[in-house]
């Protein structure tokens, strides 16, 4: 009680953001309600009809359904991994590099495509990626096939994934770089007094040092393995790729934004969030045990 | 703790309170527009004056003059003052990302006043459909046949379909909203320049059309590489039926459109897509683009991907509709000097039946509310609009344009100067008007451009209109279009979705694409189109199917 006589503005500045927060995450929760109902707008969520599990047999009732969610996972999952790797072992690099101009060119070089849109890098992709474009003439050059990146089942994942990797990697790496600079110098100057050399140091310095920020950021990362990249699938796939493209996401759009299916969206939209929860949870565990980690 | 950092806090805390009542408020108990009028019959104007109470999206382009607003600005004005009618906002919303349709199902959901009288876009079709099961709206048939004027009646009956959308059980629930016809049916553009250096005539059908698309190619009068030319620039990504670069009529030479409804002869509806003529036109796409006369990409091209090479030059044909000499042809000339297109008919198949996929001549619908106190106010202002403003005649009220200093303005010698010499610049006051675009008569575009097609003198608003804002060649093209008038088919279903499209249809569609998709690219056999058509007819087809006929039958009596 003495400490709440001291600290209640503090509980009172907390206070908007609680509102908030109470307001705008927790209330519309209620709207989950529409998952299990014909939900029309006029009729409410007290007048539109109960239907049960309905929607959510609808997402498993089609012939396509389990493709989809097979695709979104391989996709999402690998886009997670290579994202975590990638700027992982990029900022590691970078953090070599001891001209501090060339350091920071480079840095700004590669995070630039991250600000561009799906819907502009999708046209100049479509461009570069043509099979008489640029990359496939580079390719040819080699005396290889052109490859239809695009419109090729065996070719489309791989495209989606290393041109996201490409456009975030570069804003991912910040994190690391950001934990690297944090790095205690007083361990490296130790190392070298007993006569580690730079690669020795990065082994058993570095890479232990940034592991706990890796896990937190895989972690998190955990909560989107469900979320493919809808502005990404959307502006490259084609009725060629739908067998490895289509992603519950683009799936979503077109039966529930389109026909206004609201209850049905809400369905896979509270599927979708179950998952991510249980897989949020597993991870937090998981780090907690190997990385002693805590995240909250 | 200071007194100074304990006022802080106090003072974000009342502001955030602040905000949030904000937030809470506002909406709601606003209006009762029970104005005290007896039951008035239709006047040309009303005395004391009548309310139609309605609600605005306002197109984020669209500006406002003189500290005026959507509520009240000289459309409102000029109706108060012309026919004695308030006109009453209840609210108005910027109609960005849907906004309009957002705040009109949060108001229909949660009980608010609902407006008079709303016109809703044909983006926003589902809305109107459901606006129309919630009841609120009333029927407007017999209100239409007692009101409107024979103007406006005839208009109306230039396409009987208009009114499909918008019935249940026979009654006659919205009133729809007329448009241009045939402003989406389609041509085919073609180098006129490559067909006299080559000495060949224009192709009217697709045999004629294969040797001028291998001319193209292989002696390209410009003297591109094979490789380089697009003879035929059509695009697939989103469908096989749409308007740049539409493949549609390659299947109409072989009897069906793809993804539409079309009228068999038993008079039932069928579904384009899984006709026999389908398999012919797919495997004659397919013999085009092993050829190359198609882009080796179409079926990741967009519509507006399909204009890239024919603005580039390196595209000798591309279907699109009528106005397209104006945008995106008239730049070909900057990359390739000398470049000319021309608009020429769709050529017709191997026993001379030529099919393109026809327009619908309404973009939305206006609904009248079941409590409106003077529904026939409303058809005192829209038949004045259809009367003097859809095609007015040389003396009119508007003939030159709306209202003076808004759309238009004169110069001291009274003569119409350029818009963008108007003070205070130029406003679309059209799109303040009751109903979107004032009032538009479908046949009396075309009508005008075959007028000037002949050389006439443009003389009526619409006809100068034309003549000044639309690319040079869409009097010809127009031409061109009307001449294969027979040849337009619209898409017959143009119902609420029905319960079966709802959970079917998007599968339904994504099999489609994908079996066309992949006998194209030679993924598939062409003979897999019939185990297509199977699985369509199993997976829900079949349903779907029967659905729309219940609907053409209901609409029928």
């Amino acid at each position: 009680m003495k400490t709440l006589r001291k600290t209640w503005p503090f509980h009172v500045m907390l206070l908007p953001s609680m509102i908030f927060l109470l307001l705008f995450s927790y209330i519309p929760m209620g709207g989950i309600v529409m998952a299990f109902q014909d939900y029309k707008a006029w009729r409410g969520f007290t007048g539109s009809e109960w239907v049960g599990l309905e929607n959510f047999r609808y997402l498993f009732e089609r012939q396509d359904s389990i493709q989809v969610i097979w695709n979104t996972l391989i996709i999402a999952v690998l886009k997670l991994i290579f994202n975590l790797f990638v700027p992982f072992v990029f900022a590691l690099l970078l953090n070599e590099i001891r001209k501090v101009r060339l350091q920071r060119t480079i840095q700004t070089m590669v995070y630039l495509p991250h600000f561009l849109s799906w819907v502009i890098l999708g046209g100049i992709l479509i461009d570069l990626l043509a099979t008489d474009g640029f990359v496939n003439r580079i390719l040819s050059s080699f005396g290889v096939q052109p490859i239809f990146f695009l419109g090729d089942n065996d070719w489309f994942r791989f495209t989606v994934i290393v041109s996201d990797v490409w456009k975030e990697f570069g804003y991912n790496t910040i994190i690391f770089l950001a934990a690297l600079a944090g790095i205690n110098p007083a361990l490296y100057e130790a190392a070298e007094m007993d006569g580690a050399s730079r690669f020795r140091q990065t082994l058993h310095i570095t890479i232990p040092s940034i592991v706990p920020i890796a896990a937190v950021v895989g972690t998190l990362a955990l909560g989107n393995v469900l979320n493919a990249g809808f502005d990404q699938i959307f502006n490259l796939y084609n009725p060629l790729v739908y067998e490895k493209g289509d992603i519950i996401d683009t799936f979503v759009y077109r039966t529930a934004i389109l026909n206004g299916e609201m209850g049905f969206g809400t369905a896979i939209g509270l599927f979708k969030s179950v998952i991510s929860m249980v897989l949020i949870l597993l991870s937090y565990r998981a780090a907690y045990k190997w990385a002693n980690y805590r995240i909250f | 703790m200071g007194i100074k950092k304990t006022a802080a806090v106090l003072l974000t805390t009342v502001l955030t309170a602040a905000t949030l009542a904000a937030c809470g408020g506002g909406a709601g108990s606003n209006s009762n527009s029970a104005s005290a009028t007896t039951e008035n019959a239709y006047k040309e104007k009303y005395d004391p004056p009548v309310t139609i109470s309605t609600v605005w999206g306002i197109d984020p382009s669209l500006k406002f003059k003189n500290g005026e607003s959507a509520e009240n600005n000289v459309a409102t004005k000029w109706a108060k003052d012309k026919f004695g009618i308030d006109i009453k906002s209840l609210w108005s919303v910027t109609d960005t990302n849907g906004a309009f349709a957002t705040k009109m199902r949060l108001s229909m959901s949660s009980g608010q006043d609902m407006p008079d009288v709303v016109t809703i876009g044909d983006t926003d079709a589902q809305l109107a459909q459901d606006l129309i099961d919630s009841g609120i709206y009333s029927e407007v048939g017999p209100l239409f046949d007692k009101y409107a004027s024979d103007t406006w009646k005839a208009a109306m009956a230039e396409d009987p379909n208009v009114w499909n959308p918008y019935i249940r059980e026979g009654k006659k629930m919205g009133i729809p909203v007329l448009d241009y016809a045939y402003n989406h049916d389609y041509v085919l553009w073609i180098r006129q320049d490559w067909l006299d250096k080559l000495n060949m005539k224009a192709p009217t059908t697709m045999d004629e059309l294969e040797k001028v698309m291998d001319a193209f190619k292989t002696k390209n009068p410009d003297g591109l590489s094979p490789d380089k030319v697009i003879p035929l620039s059509i695009g697939f990504k989103n469908s096989m039926n749409t308007w740049m670069g539409d493949p549609s009529w390659i299947f109409g030479a072989y009897g069906t459109l793809p993804q539409q409804w079309n009228k068999s002869a038993d008079g039932t509806l069928q579904y384009g897509s899984i006709q026999p003529g389908m398999k012919q036109g797919l495997s004659k796409i397919k013999e085009w683009f092993d050829k190359g006369y198609i882009p080796k990409e179409a079926a990741l091209w967009d519509e507006n991907k399909t204009s890239e090479p024919a603005v580039a030059g390196t595209a000798g044909i591309l279907p699109g509709p009528y106005w397209m000499s104006g945008w995106p042809l008239q730049d070909t000339v900057k990359n390739a000097p000398g470049a000319v297109w021309k608009p020429i008919a769709i050529p017709a198949g191997p026993d001379g039946k030529a099919m393109r996929h026809g327009t619908a001549t309404t973009n939305g619908v206006t609904l009248i509310n079941k409590n409106m106190k003077n529904p026939e106010a409303f058809f005192t202002y829209q038949n004045y609009m259809f009367d003097h403003l859809a095609n007015p005649k040389a003396d009119s009220e508007f003939d030159n344009g709306l209202f003076k200093g808004y759309d238009y303005d004169l110069d001291a010698s009274g003569k119409v100067m350029p818009i963008d010499k108007i003070p205070g610049g130029y406003v679309n006051s059209v799109r303040y008007l009751l109903v979107r675009d004032g009032a538009r008569i479908p046949n009396a575009q075309m009508d005008a451009l075959l007028k000037l097609a002949d050389g006439a003198k443009p003389e009526t608003r619409l006809e100068r209109d034309i003549a000044n804002n639309y690319g040079p060649l869409t009097p010809e093209a127009a031409k061109v279009l009307m001449s294969q008038k027979d040849s337009s088919y619209p898409n017959m279903f143009t119902g609420p979705t029905t319960q079966s499209m709802k959970t079917k249809m998007d599968y339904l569609n994504k099999i489609e694409s994908q079996a066309f998709n992949e006998i194209i690219y030679g993924k598939s056999p062409v003979d897999s189109f019939d185990t297509f058509v199977q699985t369509w007819k199993s997976s829900g087809g079949d349903d779907v199917t029967k659905e729309v006929n219940d609907w053409y039958s209901s609409i029928q009596k």
